[in-house]
């Protein structure tokens, strides 16, 4: 009897022993993921506040844009790719910077606007700089500055502005402020760049360091190689008053700051990836998904400088023009669209 | 009780093993120097000897490299960065720049980095009229030990918005912007890197502004604001210029075509002035501030050690030999301004003054 009871005892001790095991190993597996899940908090943070915004696509009017008629742009958007496209083939991203420091209480412009193509293959990637002055049809309705699309209607609208004046698709964008710019490059220990020239302002907005928004200071940063921290390349893609290009001369030097960074790309993992989140926290927001972000680590450090093409639409693509008391510049889309068409698929 | 502990253990076991993976993941970091990190050492012995004594900036600071050893000048930062050290002929003394925020003045100081007298005035007591400040940077002393050549933002007009360097000179022992030298292009940032030659010329970068690209040209300055001599083509966009101490060759930075983000070292023979053809000595790079050795025997220059940055010092023996040498780093671990051009002087060892 007490055999019996011996031997129904010694599968149910084994049962335990193996629960017991298996709780263990769950113990184990479960502080393990929480050791993953601190490390990657404020990637997550941000992955859920900054990153995977959805475009809205619904902004895109029926209007004619401004180089087609309106059943011209029914029917391209009708055959048009799909909103994103499959992973592995060429991409098109919007590159979206605004000065967002306290005197604009909001409402934010887009100062830089930079549409880049990337092919994940042939690793190679053009930048066309987009001037903010110039006088477009709005996705929102209306004609402005195209540097207005984002005050209408945020990323959103800037990319349906920028689809229908240029005719091309847009899969991507990402949006950085002046401070996620700053802590970026400070983050990743700063860059090193050519500067192109004496870079020299005497009225360069003092509104990240003062506490008047409104209050000037002066530039002076040096031409030739040289190592630049966030705030001193800030400055060098900043500042136009004394550059004889005024915009275009800032939209070259971003240009420049942008492959600076994709140097340092080089030596960056997801590992670092919570510290770059945590550098860029409330000044960017793109519609990629953090794993998407993480995929383009390796791209963007495999480019190598003599396959990036660089685009900048001065004279004979744009002309001045004063509309409503206000400087602008006149797109000659004739030039710009066949122009952008060699990189950017026409749609 | 025991299986009380037991429990703890495990939980501990957990939380540690938790830990462990969280710090592996934190180990694979590819722990980069955050900007406030990047100031590394600062005295160290260089990987080679070079003669004479070489004055280099650092982090807002100015060193000395006299044979062998670095010697860290100490100077003040409290009112800003100290950079482009120039020695001054016939004596132990260099002029430096002290950068401040909104300009930057030039003082004479002796070897060990006590200040003689400040050159210039160029603050602006009024802080409203942030403009009325100036900058003046790239002292150069002429072999005379008295006549000192520089870049201002002078004349400037507070109605428009440009503000370009010219060359100027004055002289230590009177009044310091005596003589314009030079006229800028007007909105291009200007004319900068100016270097007294043997025959009374000035050699210097200009900068111009042509089919929406920004670009520098090697020029000769004779006469004060007489029209300048070009040697280089705008395509080259070659600036930095550093003549040997012979005057016959000139070595410089020129920019490459590849998103305007790498240079090339070049020297060129200089013969009645005329640039002959370059040879290219370093390619593909972030070259800057060639200088030659006070012999003529070689030349050092600023460049990337690897892909993190910071600009360590190489040295290329023969630079305008038939065969040069493989460019040699001469430091490690440092960081220098790659803006601040160094000045080398004959004099091979600086004797220890009292401060």
């Amino acid at each position: 009897m007490r055999r019996q009871r011996a031997s129904l005892r010694r599968p149910r001790k084994r049962r335990s022993r193996v629960l017991l095991g298996f709780l263990i190993a769950v113990g184990f597996v479960l502080s393990g993921v929480i050791g993953v899940v601190a490390y990657f908090m404020p990637a997550i943070v941000t992955a859920f506040e900054d990153t995977g915004h959805t475009i809205d696509r619904s902004l895109q009017t029926a209007q004619p844009s401004a180089g087609a008629s309106a059943s011209a742009s029914a029917a391209a958007r009708a055959s048009a790719p799909p909103a994103v496209a499959p992973p592995g083939q060429p991409f098109t991203v919007l590159l979206l910077g605004s000065d967002n420091d306290a005197k604009f209480g909001g409402t934010v412009l887009t100062q830089s606007m930079i549409l880049a193509r990337v092919n994940p293959k042939t690793r190679q990637v053009v930048m066309e700089s987009i001037p903010r002055d110039l006088w477009v049809p709005l996705s929102t309705g209306g004609s402005a500055k195209i540097d207005a699309a984002y005050l209408h209607g945020g990323a959103s609208a800037s990319v349906a502005t920028v689809e229908e004046d240029f005719h091309i698709h847009i899969d991507h964008y990402a949006w950085i402020g002046l401070l996620g710019l700053v802590n970026l490059i400070n983050q990743v220990g700063g860059i090193d760049v050519v500067a192109t020239n004496p870079v020299m302002d005497d009225f360069y907005p003092k509104d990240l360091t003062g506490k008047d928004p409104y209050a000037y200071e002066r530039v002076a940063v040096l031409p030739g190689p040289q190592h630049m921290n966030g705030m001193q390349a800030l400055m060098y893609v900043r500042s136009r008053h004394g550059d004889l290009r005024s915009d275009f001369g800032r939209s070259q030097r971003q240009q420049q700051v942008l492959l600076a960074l994709r140097a340092k790309a080089k030596l960056l993992g997801i590992a670092d990836l919570p510290d770059i989140a945590t550098a860029m926290a409330n000044d960017f927001s793109t519609d990629m998904s953090i794993s998407e972000i993480a995929s383009l680590l390796p791209i963007a450090s495999s480019v190598q400088l003599q396959n990036v093409q660089q685009v900048i639409l001065a004279s004979p693509y744009t002309s001045v023009l004063v509309v409503s008391n206000q400087d602008a510049l006149q797109p000659n889309w004739n030039l710009i669209l066949p122009l952008t068409h060699k990189f950017f698929p026409a749609v | 009780m025991k299986r009380a502990l037991t429990v703890i253990l495990l939980l501990a076991l957990m939380a540690g093993f938790g830990l462990g993976v969280n710090r592996l993941i934190a180990s694979r970091k590819h722990n980069i120097p955050t900007e406030s990190s990047v100031f590394i050492p600062t005295v160290t012995r260089p990987k080679i000897v070079l003669p004479g004594t070489l004055y280099l900036a650092q982090n807002g600071d100015i060193y000395r490299l006299s044979d062998g050893f670095f010697t860290d000048l100490h100077l003040s930062t409290a009112s800003g960065s100290w950079m482009q050290p120039a020695y001054v002929p016939k004596s132990q003394d260099i002029v430096a720049v002290l950068r401040a925020a909104e300009y930057s003045n030039l003082y004479l100081l002796n070897s060990q980095g006590s200040i003689i007298r400040r050159l210039s005035n160029n603050a602006n007591v009024h802080l409203d009229t942030v403009y009325l400040n100036h900058w003046m940077f790239y002292p150069h002393m002429g072999a005379d030990g008295n006549t000192l050549y520089f870049s201002y933002d002078q004349p400037k007009n507070s109605s428009t918005l440009a503000v370009d360097f010219s060359v100027w000179s004055g002289t230590l022992s009177a009044k310091l912007a005596t003589a314009q030298l030079t006229n800028s292009n007007p909105f291009t940032g200007g004319d900068v890197d100016p270097t007294p030659m043997a025959s009374g010329t000035i050699i210097y970068s200009k900068y111009a502004i042509g089919s929406g690209n920004a670009y520098s040209q090697v020029a000769l300055q004779g006469k004060p604001l007489s029209r300048p001599i070009i040697l280089t083509t705008p395509a080259q966009d070659c600036g930095q210029p550093a003549p040997s101490p012979d005057g016959t060759k000139v070595a410089m930075i020129c920019i490459g075509g590849t998103g305007l983000q790498s240079t090339r070292l070049e020297v060129a023979t200089l013969t009645a002035g005329k640039l002959g053809t370059p040879q290219t000595l370093v390619n593909n790079c972030l070259c800057s501030a060639p200088v030659w050795a006070p012999d003529g025997s070689g030349l050092v220059y600023y460049n990337t050690a690897d892909a993190t940055g910071h600009f360590e010092l190489w040295w290329i023996k023969g630079a305008w030999s038939a065969a040069p040498s493989a460019p040699l780093q001469v430091t490690t671990n440092l960081d220098f301004d790659a803006s601040s051009p160094p000045s080398w002087s004959p004099l091979s060892s600086v004797p220890v003054m009292a401060r």
